[in-house]
Parts: structure tokens; sequence; C-alpha cells
């Protein structure tokens, strides 16, 4: 009894070395392959936005945790949203794991909702993870004399929208078509600032995708102050912060609105989500997906985060495409509803 | 509370006066300076590069860099505005047309040291202004909304009538162009395409820096290539008379530095203006009210380079203004300031005119020091700059085409840059030509979006009453009153007005051909919105009938009105540079023009084969060694600093995201071996 506990044992030991020698193989491998080469990280906005920032950081970091340590450069490459970088990315960009992108949450499903221009097909791209879960607001202030979400299927309220395609454009028609508000859009604003100012100065009463970070780390004088009303949070989960406002799954029961507000909403949990082309080797894509998830805890990473007002709440690779596989197995006849409620 | 102020405005100095702020100052504002000489190359791009550079800095030195770094790169891109008719940055386009002449007329000195010191003095009052107002600044804002900043671009785009000279018509066709271009890409509420040619480049809105360096630029270096002398052959004042003069220029026409800068203070405060425009609209300006300007603008008036020069500067002072008090970034690079607030823990708002009030005077202080930094570096330098102006133009253009070339794709690393520098080159040397007046298109071009954008907004949120608040109404009465005066001068109260309605029988001539492509464009246009969705028919297809009108009815006015036995005066009354064809005829001039465009042609070409450093080392070797004769040597050092310069700058420190090129795609192992391959 006790040698053949002693012959397991040595098994197990022999098992697990070799399973560890394996690794470090694999390791070894991708070691030299990556060892002196540069990795682009390709950024689908110009300079200066948060897409940009946040890609930016990660650049610094992440080279450490990728074995060979090779130097990961922020090149940016603009274009239609992102969906530019995402094309290139589908066709065209190397797949041997030198070339990775920063797109935005929503690109990755521009081609179910009808962009003709988005020319890939999302569900197969090696997803490395996103950085953090943008939790999106639909909020007043206090002037406009709405309390809470209720209010606005009685009350016609103006909220600013940047334009066809962006979120603030986009989440308060679908919550009028969805939820019965009387949301009116007026539009194009510059930016989300813009939006918010109008707000203060009385020209809107309502910003209606608005991420909840965006919140915390711009507004806080506005927060504190008590004039923002917060209405309801736009995910498909609560944000931790926030267990007293209304999560936009919660205000309905009806299945197909649901559908329509998972397709919709999705988005939120990758929001800030970075790519690989498809067909990146097996081995790599691992390497890749795992340094993403260790840069996520380098205290190097999460110091330099804190002091850029950076939000964090990662989710792995595999987390993201799940969100993704799921969005694209929604039956055509949701796809067809929401795409004629946010047109 | 006025003591206090002061007092917290001096103790903000002091607070910016400790060494190693002031470093940072210096740092930003020669890195500022470098990056304002190099066309395309703005601060923008900088900025986000270095922004990381600041995280561990305290909040007043990362300030005063950054601030530093934007503030000075409006005074240096007059450098190559006046020396090669290059603007540096989309700030000093309108310093070309002045600038640019006196250079030529062999004033390059006297034309930098005014630009400079209308620049310093310019951006000094900006930052006053600033610094005036902060404790108003919430207040005003408020009042200034949607329907006022329409107002405020209407008024701006009024300017037009000052920029067209004695041709209302035809800058009113050459605006209508620019709000027409301004709407290719998405209807920003509809989504619907708008003449995208099915391309993802035009998706989005045409970049404005490839189109403003086609405009103005290529058309300047063309000229060059095809005179081929030096840009300037003479001389008129030895180093210090010319520095002197401008000197003097400026302090002598200190009223219009004063109301220039005002209004580029004002200007830079109104998100989305800014540096686009903010040097048209000051050239407009002194061109309506200056004394003579009519006869005298653009021919190398020093009055057009201090008007824009001094207004550009201010611009900066103003564009902090929205960002400080509400977070509304006033210019690009104050968006990347605005993630210097959050790393330093500060809030745009009331705190930062409240308990960071200290902070938001540092930032005063920082541009004002930067200011003065930067002019003084520049106006000890200018001297040996002017000289680069008699240099031959085989040393010249090579240099100035590379880095323009780079520059223009950098604004969104995509072929279209190229190609829309080259169209716009094109178009831009036939306009200059035949005069046709090139500004308008621009403002057209910037502000054309803008007002799309806030019109919409305020029809949606008041619909036509937004025009009966009382500053829409008083501005739009301005702008109405700007347009329109010129127009009714002409066609009432001129002399020989009559004759405008004195048809002779119609003569056509070969430069006819520039109107008719123009219609002939217009028609395609109006054609293609007719497959749109209903709703995003309607604005584009009014502003194409309104610009049809303008140019049909200047071409029938012209054909009409040309005395058979006299030479066409369609030559004068332009604001535009001067045409110089040297003592070559035209005929020959014109294939030398052709022969040029054929080395840039060559130039993208050999670029998408084998990459930007190899068309780098060909153009410079092909130009210098065949066109010009220039020794091996010279050619070779050349060469080397021309492929350094990219080499080191744009891909080791911009990280331009370069195209794919043949060789690089047949050889991947050349890729991976030589940059940017």
């Amino acid at each position: 009894m006790k040698k053949l506990l002693q012959t397991a044992a040595i098994g197990v030991a022999y098992a697990v070395a070799s399973v560890g020698a394996q690794a470090n193989v694999h390791a070894n491998q991708v070691a030299d392959f990556y060892k002196g080469k540069d990795i682009e990280l390709r950024i689908g906005y110009k300079p200066g936005g948060g897409y940009d920032n946040y890609a930016r950081l990660l650049a610094r970091h992440i080279g450490k945790h990728i074995p060979g340590n090779p130097n990961v450069i922020p090149k940016n490459m603009p274009g239609a949203g992102s969906v530019k970088l995402t094309n290139y990315l589908w066709e065209g960009a190397p797949q041997d794991g030198t070339v990775i992108g920063a797109i935005s949450r929503g690109a990755p499903f521009e081609p179910l909702l009808g962009n003709s221009k988005a020319k890939f097909s999302a569900d197969q791209f090696t997803w490395l993870g996103s950085a953090n879960n943008e939790v999106s607001i639909c909020a007043t202030v206090k002037r406009t004399g709405i309390k809470s979400w209720t209010d606005l299927k009685s009350q016609t309220v103006t909220t600013g929208g940047n334009g066809s395609g962006s979120d603030t454009d986009q989440f308060p028609k679908l919550l009028n078509a969805v939820l019965g508000t009387k949301f009116k859009v007026v539009g194009p604003y510059g930016g989300g600032s813009d939006i918010v100012k109008g707000m203060i100065a009385g020209e809107l009463d309502a910003r209606c995708g608005w991420s909840w970070s965006s919140i915390k780390s711009k507004n806080k004088e506005l927060l504190a102050s008590g004039d923002l009303v917060l209405l309801m949070q736009m995910s498909t989960e609560k944000h931790p912060d926030l267990p007293n406002v209304p999560l936009v799954m919660d205000l309905t029961k009806d299945k197909e609105s649901l559908q329509i507000l998972n397709l919709m909403f999705a988005r939120q949990g990758l929001g800030r989500p970075y790519v690989a082309p498809p067909g990146v080797p097996a081995k790599r894509a691992k390497a890749l997906q795992d340094a993403f998830m260790k840069t996520m805890s380098d205290p190097e990473f999460l110091a330099e985060a804190k002091k850029g007002g950076v939000n964090l709440s990662p989710i792995s690779g595999e987390r993201v495409a799940e969100l993704v596989a799921a969005a694209y197995k929604t039956p055509k006849a949701v796809i067809a509803r929401t795409i004629d409620a946010i047109r | 509370m006025e003591v206090s102020l002061l007092d917290v405005a001096f103790s903000a100095l002091g607070v910016l006066m400790d060494p190693e702020r002031l470093f940072y100052l210096g740092f930003g504002t020669l890195i500022g300076l470098a990056l304002g000489i190099m066309p395309g190359v703005g601060g923008v791009a900088g900025l986000a590069l270095l922004l990381p550079f600041t995280f561990n800095l305290d909040a007043y030195s990362a300030f005063a860099f950054m601030l530093g770094l934007g503030a000075v790169t409006s005074t240096s891109d007059t450098i190559p505005a006046v020396l090669f008719g290059v603007p540096g940055t989309s700030a000093s386009q309108a310093t070309v047309l002045d600038g640019h002449s006196m250079a030529k007329n062999g004033e390059a000195g006297r034309a930098l040291s005014a630009a400079y010191a209308a620049s310093l003095i310019g951006g000094l009052w900006g930052a006053f202004l600033l610094g005036l107002t902060i404790p108003v600044l919430r207040p005003i804002l408020m009042a200034i909304n949607s329907p006022e900043l329409l107002a405020f671009s209407i008024f701006g785009i009024s300017m037009v009538s000052a920029l067209s000279g004695s041709m209302p018509l035809r800058g009113l066709t050459m605006a209508g162009l620019g709000i027409l271009l301004s709407m290719v890409g998405g209807d920003p509420t509809t989504g619907q395409d708008r003449w995208t040619l099915d391309t993802l480049y035009l998706l989005d809105d045409l970049p404005l820096l490839p189109v403003a360096l086609g405009l103005f630029a290529l058309p300047e270096i063309c000229d060059v290539a095809a005179r081929r002398t030096a840009i300037s052959e003479t001389s008129k004042h030895n180093l210090k008379d010319g520095m002197v003069a401008g000197l003097k220029d400026v302090l002598e026409n200190w009223w219009l530095v004063a109301k220039c800068g005002s209004l580029g203070a004002m200007i830079g405060a109104i998100p989305g203006l800014g540096s686009a425009v903010v040097d048209w609209i000051a050239y407009g300006y002194a061109a309506k009210t200056c004394k003579g300007a009519e006869k005298t603008f653009g021919k190398g008036d020093v009055r057009g380079v201090i008007a824009p020069e001094s207004a550009n500067n201010a611009k900066e002072g103003g564009s902090l203004v929205p960002t400080i008090a509400f977070g509304v970034p006033g210019s690009a690079s104050m968006a990347l300031l605005l993630g210097g607030f959050m790393i330093h823990g500060l809030e745009p708002g009331k705190s930062m005119v409240t308990t960071n009030l200290e902070v938001t005077y540092a930032m005063v202080w920082s541009i004002a020091l930067a200011n003065i930094l930067g002019a003084g570096l520049c106006f000890a330098f200018s001297g040996q700059f002017a000289k680069i102006a008699t240099l031959r133009y085989t040393l010249v253009i090579p240099g100035v085409i590379c880095i323009m070339m780079v520059g223009a794709y950098q604004a969104s690393a995509d072929w279209g840059d190229l190609a829309t520098l080259l169209i716009f080159g094109s178009v831009g040397w036939v306009m200059k030509h035949l005069r046709w007046p090139r500004p308008p298109l621009i403002l057209g071009f910037v502000l054309g979006g803008i007002i799309e954008d806030y019109m919409r907004i305020s029809y949606q949120l008041y619909e036509w009453s937004w025009m009966l608040k009382p500053i829409c109404f008083v501005m739009l009465s301005l702008a109405a009153i700007s347009l329109f005066q010129p127009l009714f001068k002409k066609i009432f109260f001129k002399k020989d007005g009559a004759q405008l309605l004195k048809f002779s029988p119609a003569v056509f001539k070969n430069v006819d051909f520039f109107p008719i492509a123009v219609i002939t464009l217009l028609l395609w246009t109006l054609w293609q919105t007719f497959s749109w969705d209903f709703e995003s028919q309607g604005a584009p297809q009014v502003i194409v009938l309104v610009t049809l009108a303008c140019v049909v009815t200047t071409f029938v006015l012209t054909i009409f009105n040309r005395p058979v036995n006299q030479t066409v005066n369609d030559e004068d009354g332009v604001l535009d540079l001067a045409v110089d064809l040297g003592k070559i005829g035209r005929a020959a001039y014109n294939i030398r023009v052709l022969e040029f465009f054929g080395w840039l042609v060559g130039f993208i070409a050999v670029w998408a084969f084998g990459g930007i450093l190899l068309s780098a080392i060909a153009f410079v070797i092909g130009y210098m060694r065949f066109r010009g004769r220039e020794s091996w040597k010279a050619t070779l050092i050349y060469m080397m600093a021309i492929t350094g310069l990219i080499y080191f700058v744009f891909d080791q420190g911009f990280h331009i995201t370069w195209p794919v090129t043949v060789l690089g795609t047949y050889f991947p192992i050349l890729h991976d071996v030589i940059p940017t391959m």
C-alpha cells in the first residue's frame, strides 16, 4: 500500500513536471518568436480620447507580461469610429500576433446592426480582453422636476445626442421604442461634455449614454452638488456603486424587449476591448490573453491607472468572446426591430 | 474681491517662478516651436506623445509644459508660411498671403520680425483677457449656447465677402463649394453617406490639413519649381534693418494688434472654431477695415501678417475658457490638457475659479511666459531663417516636399490624405493662376460643418425663433451687412456699375474651363443627392443650388462682358498671391508645372512601392542631381538629414502608422528589416 502510494506520488509528480515542462516549451516557443520583435497596438481613434488613453496605458505595461518581452508600440489608425481598424484586423493585418487592436465597444456589433461598411464577423476574432465594464447612465438635472424613469413615459424630455450612430443618439431612441419613454434627441453635439454643458446652462434636459466612470472622474462637482438625477443604468448587470439606480434590464418583462436590450447593452460589459486578428496561432493568442489579465493586476499598471483617473474592471478574452458570440446568436426578427428602433 | 484676485494672480506667478517649473515651461516651449515649424505636425500629436511624461510632475510643472507646448506652435508656424508659403499649422494659412509675398519681395526678415512681435503681443493680450475674465467665465458661458455659437459662426462665414476682394460672386461660389466639402461624409443626424464615393476615407470628414496644404502650399512650391529660381532674388533690407522695420510696423499698428488679439481670444473660446479659421477671420477683418487694404493686401502688406499672427496666438488663452469653466475642450490640444486635469486631481468647473484659482492663474501665466520665450527665440534666429528664402530652389524643394508629404499623410494615416493633397494642390494652383479666391473655400469648409451642426440643434430646440435671441440678432445683422455690402456696392454704386448690365457678344476663352468644370461638378453633386434618403437631401441641395446660381451668374457676366479687343480684367482685385511667371512664357511655364507634378506623383508611387524612406531618398537624389545638378556631396548630406528626420522623428518618435507597400507585402522579410517598408 505504501509502495503503491509512493508510485502514485512519483507518477503525479512526473505528470505535473512534464506538464510544466511542456508549458515551458510553449512559453519558450512564444518567447523565441516575440524576442526582439515589436507588437503594434493599433488604436482606432485619433490621439487624445478615452480609447487612446486606455490603449497607451496598456501599451506601456503589457510588454513585460508577454513571453520574450516585445516592445509594444501604440499607433493610431483612426476612421469610421474604429470600423476601419476592425476591417483591417479582419483582413489585411498580419495574423502572427504582431498586430493587436483597440477598437470601440460598439464596433463588434456593427455588422449585426446593418452597417454595410463593417466587413467582418466579430465572433471569429481573437479577443484579448476588456479593461472596463462601462455601465452607461441616463441622467437629468433637478430643474426638470423628473424624479424617476417612470416620469419619462409621461413627460417629453430633450436629450443631447452626438450624431448618428453614437450612444447618446441610439440609447434614448431604443428606450423610446422598448420602454415607451418620450425622449426627444437633439443634436449633433460635438462631444459628451458639450451635452453636459447644455444641461447645466439650461439648453437640454438630459444625457442618456454617459459612462458612470466618466461621471465619476470628470463630473464630481455636479454629482456632489445633488443637481444630477440618475434615472437608470444601462448594461446587462448593475454597477456595484449604484445599487439603487434601476437597471434597464429590470424595467421590462417582455422577452423580445429583453433580447433587444441585451443586443444593445451587451457592449457595455466589454467597454474597453482589445482584439487580435482571427487565426493568430493558439499559443501566442493564449500568451497575449494571459498577458492582458496579468497586466490588469500589475501594481505599476494599477498605480498609473489610478493616477490618470482610468477606471478598471477587466474581463478576460474568453468572456468577451462569449458576450460577442451570444449577441451574434440573436434571432433575425429581434435584430430587425433593434435596427428600426435606433434609426 | 478685486485685491484678493490680484493677490492670487501674483502668488500664482510666484509659484511658477520655481526653477524646475520654469525648466518644464521652457522645455515645452522648445518642443512646441519645433513642432510648429514642421507642416502637418501640430501640437496635438506632440502632446499625446508626451502626456505620460507629465504624470510624475507636479500640477504646475505639468500644465506649464503642456501649455508652453501648445501656446507657441502658432509662433513658429510662421517661419515656413513666410519662407515657403507652406503654413506650419492650420493657424498660419492667412499669413501665407502677405507674409510669403513679402518674402518674395525680399522682405522675409521684416515679415518674420513683425509676425513674432504680433504673436507676442497677441499672445500676451489673449492671456491678459483670460486673466481678467476668469471670475465671470461661467456666467458668460452660461449665456452662450448653441444658437449664439451658430450666430458667431455665421458671422465668421460672412468674412467671405472681405476675403473675395472685388469678386463677391466668385468668393460666394468658393464658399459654397467649401460648405459642400464639409458635408462630404456621413450625415450627422441620419447617417446617410454623402458623396463618399463608397470609401471609408470619405466617410469621416475630410481632414483640414491636406486640404489647406494642397490649396495654399503646393501651388507655391509648384511655382518655385517652375520659375527655377530662389524664392527671393532680392533682399530689400540688411538683416538688422529688416527686423527693426518689422518691430516698428507692429508698434505703428498697435490698435490692429489689440483688435485682432481680442478677436482671436473670442474665436478661440468657441469650441470647434479655433486655429482652423482664426487667422482667416482676422485677415478678413483687417482686409475690410485697414485703409487701402484692397490695393495692397495679398501683395506683401505687413498688416496682412500682423492681423492673423496677433489673433492666432491670442486664441490659446481663449480656448482655455470653455475648458476651464465647463470641461468643454476649445480645441484638440485642450482635450489632451483635460486628461492632465484628471491626473492632477483637478476638475473643470466652479472649483477652477474658486478653490483652485491659483492653478488657473498659473495656467494664464504659463501661456504668457511661453509666448515671451517663444517669440524671443524666434526673433533671435529670424535673421538666419530669412536667409533660407535666398537659397537655390533645388536646396529648398526636396526637404519641404518630403516633410509636407509626411505631414499631410499624418492627418489620418491613409493614402486618401495624399490624394487629397494632390487634388487640392492642382485645384489650388488653377485657382491661384485664374484668380479665383481660395480663402473663402477654406472658410466655408471649416465653418460649414459647425454651422450645419449648430443649425440642426438650434432648429430642433427653438425652430426659427433662435434668430430673435438678442446676441443672435445682433450677430446675424452684422453678418448680413458684412456679406451683402460689397455685393450691392459692386452692382449699384460702382462708377462703371452700369457696364455690368451692358452686354457685348459672348466671348469664350480657355480659362472658362474652370467655371464650366465647377458647374459640371455641382450638377453631379446635385444628381447624387437624389438617391439619398429624403431627410438628408434638403440642406445639401439648397447649398448646391445657391452655389450654382453664383457660379452661373459670374460666368455669364464674364463672357458677355469681355471687350473683344481688351485683355481680360479678371486679373485684378483678388486677395491672393500675385502670379509671377518670371521670364518664361505661359506655355513653357505650364509644362514645367506639369513636370513638377510628375515628380510628386512619382514620389507617391515610389512610396507605395517601397516605403517613405525609399521615396525620400529617390526624390532627394533625383531632384537634386538630375533637376538641379547639385554636387554629390551636398546631395548625400541632404539625403541623410531628411531620411534621419523621417526615421527618428516620424517613425521612432511619433510612431506613424505607415501604409502597406508592394515590396513589404511580397517580401515580408524586407518589411521586418527596413523601416517604413
